[in-house]
């Protein structure tokens, strides 16, 4: 005899309320200590520190080496005995040094401005540079006159820094660029030509100063090249070409 | 075999102690100190160039554009937004909006956002003024902005934490491994520059002999204090270039050392304090000694700084 489940009143869903999500809690921080990210990840990156590292190593590294002559080698003279340039070839080149910072590296470098030396005060502290200067106008007055760096016109002591490195890395830059400070200067100033000095402040040794010799004494300025320049003449601005006057119109 | 397994061993620890030492989450204390501290200099340092734009960023000036640029080989890796600005009130505009992110930087605000553009503003000062009148403290300025950008750097000290905080935001800050990474390349970059820097003067007679303080100090131009008074004490003369010298060649190594660390950061803070009280280079002084806090542990920076920036944050109505 089959047996007869007792039919069972279709169950109605009740109304209920909806199904609790369960809440999302944020995840508790990581302690302090652990070690952080996925393996993979951590390759990465430890590969990208190494070669971040090599850069920021290897520009100083290159920057302080020079090419070397051969042990042993005599540099050749002239008739006066003045040393002359060693022959092509005979220099020895740091070849990983110079391949790394400027080839391999260099746009990195670049990029991050991370090409330097850190060469402070070395190898030697040396005197500074003074640039000093004298515009006058086309029939000769003086119209201005002054120094840079300097502490009076200079403030504050970063914007006299700022210029003191003017007048110390034109030594590096070479002539081209006193002859844009000079055109600078008739620009700001006006005039029609500008006289520069470019002078090196020697220092004096202990014994000097404690004989009673000023830092600024006159003979501790020495001037090193002098630039004459004249005012570019300024561009005139095109003129309108006037057409001829019509007579009236229709 | 004993071999093998020895060498697997050796190289997994090696593993370890690297994991540790880059990728170990800490708390950001300290990079958000040097955030604020960096922060502050490089809106000081940026607007010095106020007051005379246009001589030294402008298309023409001191050293025109287009010859900053021969003089860099025309490199297209060395860049700057002020070599493509040419009207002076857009000069002024960019200007403008860069010490914006300056100062966002110092106060905190969107802090991430701007260490990023901090840092390819101060990029872009510096190559314009590369060469010409750029100097270490462009350098720093560069290396502190680059290394605040990798981590929460607005973590702490800062006005995105208040906000936080005002908006009902109260789980604590979380430590965090991009702040680690970033701290330890800063410190790894500082060993990199003191070890070169020494090597440099090792290669100069003057230091060599003990007598380079003396040169250094007797230079009216960076002279801000007279000391020409050490002319009578060449012996003290002598002891501070000696002592210069090897504290920087020995840098790289004795920082890392707990016993060493404190007598390393030390000398540093004297020779840089140096330098800025006596040498007229205040703010590449500064910049040096906030990048050396670097070496600071979390606790030690939270122990120091977390009350008064406790009472700021009062003041600013987040915290009872």
């Amino acid at each position: 005899m089959a047996k007869f489940e007792p039919s069972r009143p279709e169950q109605q869903p009740r109304p209920t309320a909806p199904p609790q999500q369960p809440v999302k809690k944020p995840a508790p921080p990581r302690p302090a200590g652990e070690i952080g990210w996925h393996p993979v990840w951590r390759w990465f990156v430890s590969l990208l520190i190494v070669l971040h590292l090599l850069a920021v190593f290897c520009a100083p590294w290159d920057l302080s080496t020079q090419a070397a002559l051969p042990p042993g080698f005599i540099p050749p003279t002239d008739n006066l005995g003045r040393q002359l340039p060693p022959p092509v070839g005979v220099l020895q080149e740091p070849i990983v040094t110079r391949g790394l910072r400027t080839w391999f590296f260099r746009h990195y470098l670049n990029l991050l401005y991370l090409n330097h030396g850190y060469e402070f005060f070395a190898p030697d502290p040396n005197g500074s540079h003074v640039i000093r200067y004298q515009i006058r106008d086309s029939g000769g007055r003086e119209v201005a006159g002054g120094q840079f760096p300097d502490l009076k016109a200079q403030w504050p002591r970063l914007l006299y820094h700022r210029h003191m490195m003017l007048a110390a890395q034109t030594g590096d830059m070479g002539e081209e660029s006193g002859r844009h400070y000079a055109q600078h200067l008739l620009a700001v100033n006006g005039g029609q030509s500008v006289r520069m000095e470019w002078i090196i402040h020697k220092l004096l040794p202990p014994q000097d100063v404690k004989n009673g010799k000023k830092l600024d004494a006159p003979e501790t300025y020495q001037v090193l090249a002098n630039i004459q320049e004249v005012a570019k003449p300024k561009p005139v601005p095109e003129q309108p070409v006037a057409l001829p006057p019509t007579e009236g119109g229709r | 075999m004993g071999i093998f397994a020895d060498t697997r061993g050796y190289f997994a620890e090696m593993w370890q102690a690297w994991n540790k030492f880059w990728f170990q989450s800490v708390d950001p204390a300290t990079l958000c100190l040097i955030r604020l501290l960096a922060g502050t200099l490089l809106f000081y340092t940026h607007l010095v160039w106020s007051l005379d734009l246009q001589a030294f960023l402008g298309q023409e000036g001191w050293l025109p554009v287009e010859y900053i640029r021969r003089v860099q080989g025309e490199q297209w890796s060395v860049w700057s937004v002020f070599f493509w600005i040419k009207p002076g009130w857009l000069l002024w505009c960019v200007h403008i909006i860069a010490l914006l992110v300056f100062f966002c930087l110092m106060i905190g605000l969107f802090s991430r956002t701007m260490a990023v553009l901090a840092f390819l503003f101060a990029v872009s000062y510096a190559h314009r003024v590369s060469p010409g009148a750029f100097f270490g403290l462009d350098k720093t300025n560069c290396m502190l902005a680059l290394y605040l950008m990798l981590g929460p750097c607005g973590a702490r000290y800062s006005l995105d934490s208040v906000r936080r905080v005002r908006k009902g935001i109260t789980t604590p800050v979380a430590p965090s491994t991009a702040a680690n990474l970033a701290i330890r390349l800063l410190q790894v970059h500082l060993c990199i520059i003191y070890f070169f820097s020494g090597l440099a003067k090792y290669t100069g007679e003057n230091w060599h002999a003990g007598t380079a303080v003396w040169w250094a100090l007797a230079n009216q131009e960076y002279q801000s204090i007279d000391m020409t008074w050490l002319a009578n004490w060449p012996l003290l003369v002598a002891l501070a270039t000696h002592a210069t010298v090897f504290w920087e060649l020995s840098y790289w190594a004795l920082v890392w050392n707990r016993f060493t660390r404190p007598l390393v950061l030390w000398m540093a803070i004297f020779v840089h304090a140096g330098i800025a009280l006596f040498m007229g280079m205040i703010t590449f002084g500064v910049a040096m000694i906030i990048a050396n806090l670097a070496f600071l542990t979390p606790q030690t920076v939270r122990r120091w700084f977390d009350p008064l920036a406790g009472r700021v944050a009062r003041l600013l109505g987040a915290g009872k």
